[in-house]
């Protein structure tokens, strides 16, 4: 079994595009969509829901009986989640990482930790094979548990079906939900557009990429936007021994196919479709 | 005035507006909170002036005979140390510097170093653009840490423009949380609207006064107009979708000099936040 | 004696789960009595160090040997402080697992079969 992650440090680059084309050009697969605070997956997908279960995020501190204002907690908090401890104690559960140093430290013991449901997750059927995916509450904290609960149930499902292939569609940025995405795969597509944001975005993932030991493909997408940020981008990969596997063309067909919920490769006038096709062939016949 | 500029969805062009936002204006502080990608600098090229590094505190364990971490690993609520008789295995990238092996492991045998997750560089743009930007270093996951030493810095007093991290995760909360207005950023694709419509709870949530602006505006379907229209959500500004756009963008020109015209424009979004937050 | 299996359920029919630190469940069954209890894997969605928390948990039921499919190197280490046998690369039922090691018919692992998830461990 292998596990390919589709990622990108800046967003809106085409990860999306890229791995709902390669989900439906795949044969022996599960698909994740590990963007767990703005997922988009389902809309080509269409998934039939056939198991939903909560998420019990992190604990987050509360108080539990009564303060005796103290103060020693808010004073060893290092997240400033606690505020008005010797008056009126506040915990702000943003804040809260939920590390247990105030519970341990409270003298009254008045301190509790308490995990609540902060999202979703679901196993879905799709016409292009299973479907691992999830909702995080709006705004909730936990992003990168999330994405290792779905990628589990992904591979449960691998190995309960026989399946060869697990495909990510990964968060944008370089924090935890990406890193959570990345623990442990194969390798991962690095989707990158020829502007300046693009490539300083590009090379702080490569770098994440890189120390995971993962072997990287590079896409380029949108490549006649700047020649020049394109010699830049096929100057580093050359210099990196990294190898660039495609180049995808600026095509108005790719919002076209998504407003139609069609894809791309399925598209004979699209020639970013074509070229999408011809990166999943190149993938597949790598030495994965 | 605090204005954030917001998206769910990557790539839609937070930047782009809220550079341009910050340029028409003139005099502003700008806050780039997408410290895990951030961007401005390449489009505002204000001068940095200094470099403020953000650390955090992580432990060390010294080895002896007979001591034990045991209490540490047992503690540790991010399975960051484990312990394995006298042998230990810490594991940075999971530690989130809470201090809480040191108060329960063995006396002495756990210390602490200020370990660097990033930087926030400070700078200025003429005339009056003061430049704060938040940048976590590559393998750490601190991001949080970043944000808040930024929080700090902000100046209610002044006019400012926050640049969020794409999503609807905390991370974007960090970055709305204190503002008076939230400008979000969407495109009219399906992705777009789905990623949009999260974004309008968590505002919701916050009890935050919003307005939209649709970018690349022709593209994809009609859904999105139709959902603001039903809903009565405003619509600050439509910006074509013109492949010189995306041109400028690339060579990390703004919008301002795309087209000098879209100055007034966004002067006039001024004016309509200003009268909806009534200052 | 008490043996550890990795299993994809909590059930005797389960078969082997190639993954020791993110598996669900873990079989402990003692070969003398033959009594057998399923614990679910509690470390299975930490985001890193699964495979070290899985190994402290499974020691502390008092087993002496753990049958799995693959095992990384944290783990590995933590079974191999704590002297207890490892028998790596098993698949298929677990009723046969047991069967193979009653038989004697598994070969103990010398070393870690996979790269660790997280790979970054140091002291």
């Amino acid at each position: 079994m292998k596990q390919m992650t589709i990622i990108s440090g800046k967003g809106g680059t085409g990860k999306t595009t890229l791995a709902s084309n390669f989900i439906r050009l795949a044969k022996n697969h599960v698909a994740v969509d590990a963007d767990v605070d703005a997922s988009n997956l389902y809309i080509l997908l269409k998934p039939n829901i056939l198991k939903t279960q909560e998420f019990i995020g992190g604990p987050v501190a509360y108080l539990k009986s009564e303060c005796i204002n103290c103060g020693r907690c808010e004073e060893l908090c290092r997240f400033d989640a606690i505020s008005d401890s010797i008056t009126d104690i506040k915990f702000d559960s943003l804040k809260c990482e939920g590390c247990g140093v105030c519970e341990y430290i409270c003298p009254a013991d008045a301190i509790g930790l308490k995990a609540e449901k902060q999202g979703e997750y679901y196993i879905s059927d799709t016409v292009f094979g299973k479907f691992v995916h999830a909702r995080l509450d709006p705004g909730a904290e936990n992003s990168g548990k999330l994405v290792t609960i779905v990628r589990n149930i992904a591979e449960d499902l691998v190995y309960r079906e026989n399946k060869d292939l697990i495909i990510i569609d990964a968060a944008p940025g370089i924090g935890c939900s990406v890193i959570a995405s990345l623990n442990g795969v194969d390798l991962a597509v690095i989707m990158i557009e020829p502007t300046l944001s693009g490539i300083s975005d590009f090379l702080k993932i490569y770098d994440v990429v890189k120390f995971f030991g993962i072997k990287p493909f590079v896409v380029i997408n949108k490549k006649d936007l700047n020649e020049d940020n394109r010699q830049k981008i096929i100057k580093f990969c050359n210099s990196a021994n990294t190898e660039i596997i495609g180049e995808i063309p600026y095509d108005e067909r790719i919002p076209f196919n998504l407003a139609n919920n069609t894809f791309a490769v399925d598209d004979t006038e699209s020639i970013a479709g074509k070229e999408i096709k011809n990166i999943w062939e190149k993938i597949m016949s790598s030495e994965l | 005035m605090i204005i954030s500029v917001a998206s769910g969805k990557g790539g839609t062009g937070k930047t782009t507006v809220s550079v341009a936002l910050a340029q028409s204006l003139g005099y502003c502080n700008f806050y780039d909170f997408d410290v895990e990608a951030p961007n401005s600098d390449i489009f505002l090229k204000p001068d940095i002036n200094h470099y403020q590094k953000v650390y955090v505190k992580y432990p060390y364990f010294i080895k002896k005979e007979g001591v034990s971490f045991k209490a540490c690993s047992d503690f540790c609520h991010f399975n960051a140390i484990a312990s394995i008789g006298e042998d230990y295995i810490f594991f940075e990238e999971l530690c989130h510097g809470c201090g809480g092996c040191i108060l329960v492991g063995p006396e002495g045998y756990v210390r602490e170093k200020d370990v660097e997750v990033g930087e926030i560089s400070k700078g200025f743009k003429s005339p009056g653009i003061y430049f704060f930007m938040g940048n976590l270093k590559p393998k750490s996951m601190r991001t949080s840490n970043i944000q808040g030493d930024l929080e700090k810095m902000l100046d209610r007093s002044q006019t400012v423009i926050i640049d969020s991290p794409p999503g609807n995760s905390c991370n974007m909360v960090n970055a709305v949380k204190n503002c008076d207005y939230c400008i979000l950023v969407t495109e009219t694709t399906l992705y777009g609207l789905s990623d949009l419509k999260i974004s309008i709870d968590i505002l919701k949530n916050l009890d935050k006064k919003f307005g939209i602006i649709i970018n690349r505006d022709g593209i994809g379907n009609k859904e999105l107009e139709d959902f603001c229209r039903q809903n009565s959500y405003k619509i600050l500004l439509k910006i074509p979708n013109d492949i010189n756009i995306a041109k400028t963008y690339s060579k990390g020109g703004s919008l301002l000099e795309w087209d000098p015209k879209m100055k007034d424009k966004f002067l006039g979004i001024i004016d309509v936040i200003k009268e909806e937050v009534g200052r | 004696m008490k043996i550890c299996i990795s299993s994809t359920g909590d059930n005797i029919d389960s078969s082997v789960d190639p993954r020791f630190g993110r598996c669900p469940f873990f079989l402990i069954y003692d070969d003398g009595t033959e009594n057998y209890e399923f614990i679910s894997n509690s470390s299975r969605n930490a985001m890193g160090g699964a495979g070290i928390q899985a190994a402290q948990e499974v020691i502390s039921k008092g087993v002496e040997a753990v049958i799995t499919g693959n095992i990384g190197p944290n783990s590995y280490r933590v079974f191999e402080s704590a002297k207890i046998k490892i028998y790596t690369g098993v698949s298929g039922p677990i009723k046969e697992a047991i069967a193979k090691y009653k038989a004697n018919q598994l070969t103990s692992a010398s070393g870690p079969s996979v790269q660790s998830h997280y790979g970054m461990g140091k002291e």
